[in-house]
């Protein structure tokens, strides 16, 4: 349902707007819009403190949504309350948890990188543990570290004959496995040679191990060895320095965003400034308030400022009426069904809320498509664990809520059609059609959904002519009840000439629709009898109905068929299952859409009027 | 024959309606995911949108059904 609104003007001296725009923060319910000036009311030019304190605090801001960022989110976050007046002394206390964060998180980025890279060197390390052991006792000499394919190792005995001719024999070569294709290779070598050995070790086919950054001072040997050691180090203080972070997070997130939504608040009441204009002494803010709670604004402001501040009702001109906000509230059971709402712009301020309408069609339609116990039993299953799973996140819970809902629908209209996943209820003899046996009754399900289809069609014409008719626009209201008794002429002459009316009323029935149809193109134009053709397009899509319902029900027949030819009774209950599982999640989505387009294009288009702005009140965070 | 022949026409009522509904819902389909990448809060028009053409199917239904009745 739209609520009504009203227009409200705040009047009060300047020195209270700072205090006046706090309570107005406070209630909540004002739907602020900028006041235009004109010769006596002036735009409000906000102070250069204000415009700092702005700066300085969408700084803050930034900050903290870094620091958030950088802080790990515990299991169960809780918002602080910050009050805005504790905002600059909790800002300036969050300093040093900004520092001492930004240092963790880069000790553990660099620990995170060493561990990496002492991972890579792991095979290196342990290859050449041995190697380098017994060489570790070698005075004045140098370490030299290589890796070779194992394919060229023709390589390696030319390396070791240079070698050999380089420092005249005064050398010792070491070689083993690093992996199945990779041969790791240890020279050391007088100290003297090592200008040349290095040279040498720069040629082609010749890896020389790169040791990491933070190690390349380091001689080869001592590498290794201080990564050995590393290795079994760094995981001990990561987990320190994740411990720490941890307890920061756990004392710092709630209260960091907390402080985020006092921030924005702050923002916010700097930003209304923009909204308000100004006389000499006088401050004026205007905006939209639903009218059930004026009364409760105007004692607010009463009991608070003892008269200095006036809150005055505005008449609405014709001109504003399309500048309106929409605020819809509708009971709690009919809430999920504003899903529906969702896909679609926002009704015009004035026009109807069609929410009702498809709490009450939406779970019909659905039954009459699904129309299974068993089916109906499994989907509203399906719908309460979803509800439950989804209980934080409020379109989910809905979406989950309206199928729960449908699933109702489609159980009693299970009955009704006598079945139980298809005709398996009717073969136990637990069941049998108390209305109608969809599956063979096809020509009696259209003409059910072609009734179904006139009615609800004729419904929105009737729904959208009486909105028209309370807001006083005669013509177009005129306009839908001559749609309305085409629509009502038309059925009376096909139902004669088909037989299920007299056939004396075949030429009243045809008088009226032209009669009707030139009304229509008088009030609407050309336009008029087309929509007349449309109308019966739409009563016509209400076939899918039977079509949809037709199709579930012969699928589950399948199923069962399937089912039973088998031999072994549990093969048997595992194909018809399968089958039957898949109908269910067809079911789950064909009825919806179907459903859904049956309330968007041939219902909503009756008497939806889209163009709505959102009621959006000047609300704390 | 002659129930041979009404078959076939009561097919042939579903088949064509069938195949435009398809070409129609993969033009708008195409048209429409491309329209989601760029503004995804389309997708309720989109749903709708494509929903349309399913009546030409219906409609060739009703005709297959009346044919064979």
């Amino acid at each position: 349902m739209i609520k009504e609104m009203r227009k409200v003007q705040i009047i009060g001296p300047k020195g209270t707007l700072d205090e006046c725009i706090k309570t107005l923060h406070a209630t909540s319910v004002v739907h602020i819009e900028t006041a235009a000036p004109d010769s006596f009311l002036h735009r409000l030019p906000i102070e250069k403190e204000r415009l700092l304190e702005k700066e300085s605090l969408e700084r803050s801001r930034e900050t903290l949504r870094n620091l958030l960022f950088l802080l790990k989110t515990p299991p169960a976050v809780r918002t602080a309350h910050v009050e805005g007046a504790q905002l600059a002394g909790r800002i300036e206390s969050v300093g040093p948890v900004v520092e001492r964060v930004k240092v963790i998180r880069a000790e553990l980025d660099a620990l995170t990188e060493e561990l990496s890279a002492v991972n890579r060197y792991e095979k290196l390390i342990i290859g050449f543990a041995p190697v380098v052991s017994s060489l570790g006792g070698l005075k004045n000499f140098e370490i030299a570290g290589l890796t070779l394919e194992k394919g060229r190792t023709g390589v390696l005995e030319l390396l070791a004959g240079e070698i050999d001719r380089i420092t005249e024999g005064r050398f010792e070569l070491h070689t083993t496995d690093i992996d199945e294709a990779t041969l790791g290779v240890v020279v050391a070598y007088a100290r003297t040679y090592d200008a040349q050995i290095r040279y040498l070790l720069t040629g082609k086919s010749i890896n020389e191990i790169r040791l990491p950054d933070d190690y390349a001072d380091l001689s080869f040997l001592s590498a290794l060895k201080l990564m050995r050691v590393r290795k079994d180090e760094l995981p001990r203080l990561m987990r320190e320095y994740d411990k720490e972070l941890e307890r920061v997070s756990n004392e710092w997130y709630g209260v960091v965003k907390g402080m985020l939504v006092a921030i924005d608040d702050a923002i916010d009441e700097i930003g209304v400034l923009n909204y308000a204009v100004q006389t000499g002494f006088t401050f004026v803010i205007e905006g939209w308030i639903p009218a059930d709670l004026l009364v409760a604004l105007h004692e607010r402001f009463a009991g608070q400022y003892s008269g200095a501040v006036l809150v005055r009702e505005l008449p609405i001109t014709p001109k504003e009426a399309h500048r309106v906000p929409v605020c819809i509230v509708n009971p709690k059971p009919l809430r999920p069904f504003e899903v529906f709402l969702g896909a679609l712009p926002l009704p015009r301020y004035g026009s109807v809320d069609p929410t009702p309408y498809v709490a009450v069609f939406f779970p019909i339609f659905f039954g009459l498509m699904v129309g299974d116990v068993g089916y109906g039993v499994v989907i509203l299953a399906i719908g309460l664990l979803l509800r439950r799973r989804f209980r934080l996140k409020e379109k989910l819970r809905d979406i989950a809520t309206v199928l729960a809902i449908s699933s109702v629908s489609a159980i009693i209209f299970g009955v009704l059609f006598g079945e139980f996943f298809g005709d398996l209820g009717m073969r136990l003899g637990l069941m049998h059609p108390l209305v109608i046996h969809r599956a063979e009754a096809l020509k009696t399900m259209m003409g059910i959904t072609l009734v179904i289809g006139a009615g609800h069609v004729m419904l929105g014409v009737i729904i959208g002519a009486a909105n028209q008719f309370k807001r006083r626009h005669i013509g177009h209201a005129c306009a839908k009840l001559a749609y309305l008794a085409a629509i009502v002429s038309f059925l009376v002459v096909i139902c004669a000439v088909l037989g299920a009316a007299p056939k004396g009323v075949v030429v009243p029935g045809v008088v009226s629709l032209v009669i009707s149809v030139a009304v229509l193109s008088a009030l609407e134009g050309a336009l008029g009898p087309i929509e007349m053709i449309k109308a019966v397009g739409n009563i016509l899509s209400y076939v899918r109905i039977m079509a949809v319902g037709t199709a579930s029900v012969v699928m589950a027949n399948v199923a069962n068929r399937i089912g039973g030819l088998s031999e072994n009774i549990f093969v048997g209950i595992l194909i018809g299952g399968a089958i039957h599982a898949l109908n269910i999640l067809l079911s789950l989505v064909s009825p919806v859409i179907q459903s859904m387009r049956l309330q968007y294009v041939e219902f909503f288009s009756k008497f939806f009027e889209a163009g709505g702005i959102r009621y959006a009140p000047f609300r704390k965070r | 024959m002659d129930k041979a022949l009404i078959s076939m026409a009561a097919a042939i009522a579903i088949a064509i309606p069938a195949i435009a509904t398809a070409w129609a819902q993969s033009k708008i389909g195409s048209a429409g995911a491309g329209a989601l990448a760029e503004k995804p809060e389309l997708s309720g028009t989109i749903i709708i949108l494509v929903a349309i053409p399913e009546t030409i199917v219906l409609l060739g239904l009703v005709v297959a059904y009346l044919i064979l009745s």
